[in-house]
């Protein structure tokens, strides 16, 4: 990938102002790190609590570049199979299957077996060859004529092993396949990896890395966030929604509601054409923004000290 | 720029964040990108390059803050320093001001000044400092050329050594006497001897050479010393033992007790399956088969899932080893917090289960809730049958039982039936014991014999000997 053929991403400010006119609005530590990864080639690590638009990062990049979005969901036991390659085992059986006669042909006046194995060996490792090689994400990623935008979500969930796989398509983006050789990727794909912090990512991986840490974000970004996500809702309400939800991170819950259950809120609220923050709208749409029954107790038991006081509103 | 970078990445390395040349070839790679010019999105980009974990980032804001403060906008500061500087002495005009580093050009110091060059015509010595370049950036106000000079300075008396503040007066005499010190001193005594009226001004030129120079080596002996400091400290406590701790490491002990705990759960928690090779789950091998013609070209294998160890832990309390019991009990809380299935029991005359403090409070209240619930005269016997009826029945070949104290039983009956008992039953008993293994068995000691009961004993009486101790009981347990 080449400055020349994104224009977008010449400069922060040029990535800031793209992800805004697709709906993402960033920091500009974000924009930042989008700008280093595509200048230095390497991947990002994106990490923060889970609904803070890890995953929405990586959509809007492929959005924004008009690239191949390929996405590698990791979980517990994923391995090279899935995620890397297979071979059609189905199709190489069925070929055989097809070409039994046409062996016969082959092997017609060969004399004795070594002499038809030797007969054999001229026709190379047909069956070994890419056509019947099954692409899985990554090396999807990496045959993708313009480059592409691959996305290895929740990278924590997987296995260590799958993690040391990782590292060579991270750091040279290449694959190795025993059968053929070393596949080197046509344009080197932008990747970003998503982790929730369920468990340590190795040093290793870490390491071939840029870390982005994305927080929860201020008052100011939410209100753009929802602003642009929710273009129809009524300014006064917004301000209020997004302190109501900020109060809310303050507190000591389960799960604290992220952007995404701030957005789903708004998107409720405007629904059920609410003008104002009070006890009855924030008791009925509750579930909207906390996911646990624990959660709802404890917030609703406090309702009173975290409403908008009247004189503000 | 680049030597600057290099120095800032040594200080986050003695801050505790790891970086390695590889990263460190990325940060300049970073800063060859972004520039120096905007303050922000540096620190932005190379957070990213250099700080891994958002722990870390916190460390890198504060010695970025401080590391690049300096550097940067030194000069700027100084600049309005003088500003200002120049600006409160316009006002009233006979204020104190003048004698700020600033304050010479104005007509305050003009007098001074032409004083100064009145003398030096009649005095070869003076005329000859005066036009030795350290007067002259001091005289011109030079900031940048006397930050260059107090750097290199500090790289010829090798200033990035401080480790101690003892060391700080040393290193200020040595730098000062490195930018040439000495010519200005002797020229002041001289003067003073004369008693020249160019004494004054001079000698106010020394001072505030001296006070760059301590300002300088100040800061660097913050930035290099501090994080050196904190791990020479943390290298000594691990190795001290526990009854000697002074009350004042307390708090430190603590966050190195929550580390390891930490530490140890992270290492042992990662993986609760493997796979073991050699014994094929035909079933799905098979069915796996059938979308290829019966042809099994996935072999499924057989797999067991790890369960995680179950600890019991048990706690004395009493008064003999009380000293330890307050670490053991830390160390404990830290534990539950971390592993999941963890039951914490305490004893002394009597024994409870002390897990659901441990939930409820917060370290400090829940350790002095169990001492004064439990603590009293020591009484095994009692204490192990009070154990088997509160747990026996949950101690299964999966459960590791781990007792923390010094056997030392008032010669009263040490109830070795029950030990024996759980010994059969669990996976493992381990005896962590403060007192050295030479006085096990003396005076009132039952170590010995409860040592038949036991899968693994040990001495135990400093932070590094228990993180041992945890780390081979965890990997035994795997």
């Amino acid at each position: 990938m080449h400055t020349q053929d994104f224009p977008q991403l010449a400069s922060i400010e040029a990535i800031e102002q793209g992800f805004e006119s697709f709906g993402y609005i960033c920091s500009p530590k974000i924009a930042t790190a989008v700008f280093l990864a595509f200048q230095l080639r390497k991947p990002i690590l994106v990490e923060g609590p889970p609904g803070v638009g890890k995953t929405e990062l990586a959509k809007t990049t492929a959005l924004m570049l008009d690239l191949p979005l390929i996405r590698l969901q990791c979980y517990e036991g994923l391995d090279e199979a899935k995620a890397l390659y297979e071979w059609k085992y189905g199709k190489q059986l069925l070929y055989t299957q097809i070409l039994k006669e046409k062996l016969g042909d082959l092997l017609q006046g060969a004399d004795g077996l070594a002499a038809s194995v030797e007969r054999l060996h001229q026709f190379g490792d047909t069956f070994y060859s890419e056509e019947f090689l099954e692409p899985r994400p990554l090396l999807k990623a990496m045959q993708q004529e313009r480059g592409a935008i691959l996305l290895i979500d929740e990278v924590d969930k997987s296995d260590y092993e799958f993690e040391s796989l990782l590292l060579e398509i991270l750091s040279d983006y290449q694959v190795s396949i025993p059968e053929i050789g070393t596949i080197k990727a046509r344009v080197s794909p932008m990747v970003f990896l998503t982790s929730n912090n369920t468990r340590d990512i190795s040093d290793a991986l870490k390491r071939r890395c840029l870390h982005l840490y994305i927080p929860f974000p201020s008052v100011r970004l939410e209100e753009r966030i929802v602003l642009s996500r929710v273009p129809d809702i009524d300014q006064q309400l917004r301000h209020q929604l997004v302190q109501f939800v900020h109060s809310l991170r303050d507190l000591d819950l389960k799960k604290s509601p992220a952007i995404s259950e701030t957005i789903d809120w708004a998107r409720s609220l405007l629904l059920l054409h609410a003008r104002e923050l009070d006890a009855d709208i924030i008791h009925s749409t509750l579930n909207v923004l906390l996911k646990f029954e624990d959660d709802i107790n404890t917030v609703e038991s406090g309702l009173r000290e975290l409403l908008p006081r009247p004189a503000q509103s | 720029m680049q030597s600057h970078l290099v120095s800032f990445i040594r200080l986050l390395r003695s801050h505790d964040v790891r970086v390695s040349p590889a990263e460190t070839l990325d940060a300049m790679a970073v800063a060859a990108t972004l520039g120096y010019a905007q303050r922000e999105r540096l620190r932005d980009g190379l957070a990213a390059a250099l700080a891994k974990t958002p722990q870390e980032e916190a460390v890198f804001q504060h010695c970025f803050n401080r590391f690049f403060d300096r550097s940067l906008s030194d000069f700027a500061s100084t600049r309005e320093e003088r500003d200002t500087a120049a600006n409160e002495q316009d006002a009233p005009a006979g204020t104190p001001v003048a004698s700020a580093e600033g304050g010479t050009e104005e007509f305050g110091g003009a007098g001074a000044e032409s004083l100064l060059d009145a003398t030096a015509a009649s005095d070869a010595a003076l005329s000859e400092l005066l036009a030795s370049p350290l007067l002259q950036q001091l005289r011109n106000n030079d900031s940048t050329a006397l930050n260059l000079a107090l750097g290199e300075a500090a790289a010829g008396v090798g200033l990035s050594q401080i480790r101690m503040f003892t060391q700080k007066g040393q290193f200020t005499r040595r730098m000062l006497d490195a930018m040439g010190e000495e010519q200005l001193r002797r020229t002041l005594a001289a003067l003073e001897q004369s008693q020249s009226p160019a004494l004054e001004p001079l000698r106010r030129y020394r001072d505030i050479l001296r006070e760059q120079v301590r300002d300088y080596v100040e800061r660097q002996y913050l930035l290099q010393a501090e994080g050196q400091n904190a791990r020479f400290m943390d290298n000594l406590l691990s190795h001290t033992r526990l009854s000697n701790l002074e009350h004042r490491y307390l708090h430190r002990v603590h966050e190195l007790v929550r580390q390891m705990a930490r530490k140890l759960a992270e290492r042992h928690a990662r993986k609760q399956r493997s796979y073991r090779r050699g014994r094929l789950d035909m079933g799905r091998t098979l069915r796996r088969g059938i979308a290829n013609d019966g042809i099994l070209f996935h072999t499924h294998w057989k797999r067991v899932r790890k369960q995680k160890p179950q600890l019991l832990a048990i706690c004395d309390v009493s008064g003999s080893v009380a000293a330890y019991a307050k670490f053991l009990l830390l160390f404990l809380y830290s534990l539950q917090d971390v592993l999941p299935k963890v039951r914490s029991f305490a004893f002394s005359s009597h024994l409870g289960e002390v897990s659901e403090l441990f939930d409820q409070y917060p370290v400090d209240k829940a350790i002095e809730l169990v001492n004064w619930r439990y603590g009293g005269a020591t009484d095994y016997g009692k204490s192990l049958q009070d154990f088997a009826r509160l747990a026996l029945d949950d101690i299964n070949s999966n459960t590791t039982v781990i007792i923390l104290g010094d056997a030392r039983n008032n010669n009263s009956d040490p109830q070795l039936d029950i030990m024996r008992s759980i010994y059969q039953r669990s996976r493992r008993v381990i005896w962590l014991n403060p007192e050295s293994r030479r006085a096990w068995g003396t005076g009132d000691s039952e170590m010995l014999r409860y040592l038949s009961a036991c899968h693994f004993a040990a001495e135990c009486n400093n932070l590094t000997q228990l993180e041992r101790v945890v780390d081979q009981l965890l990997k035994i347990n795997r």
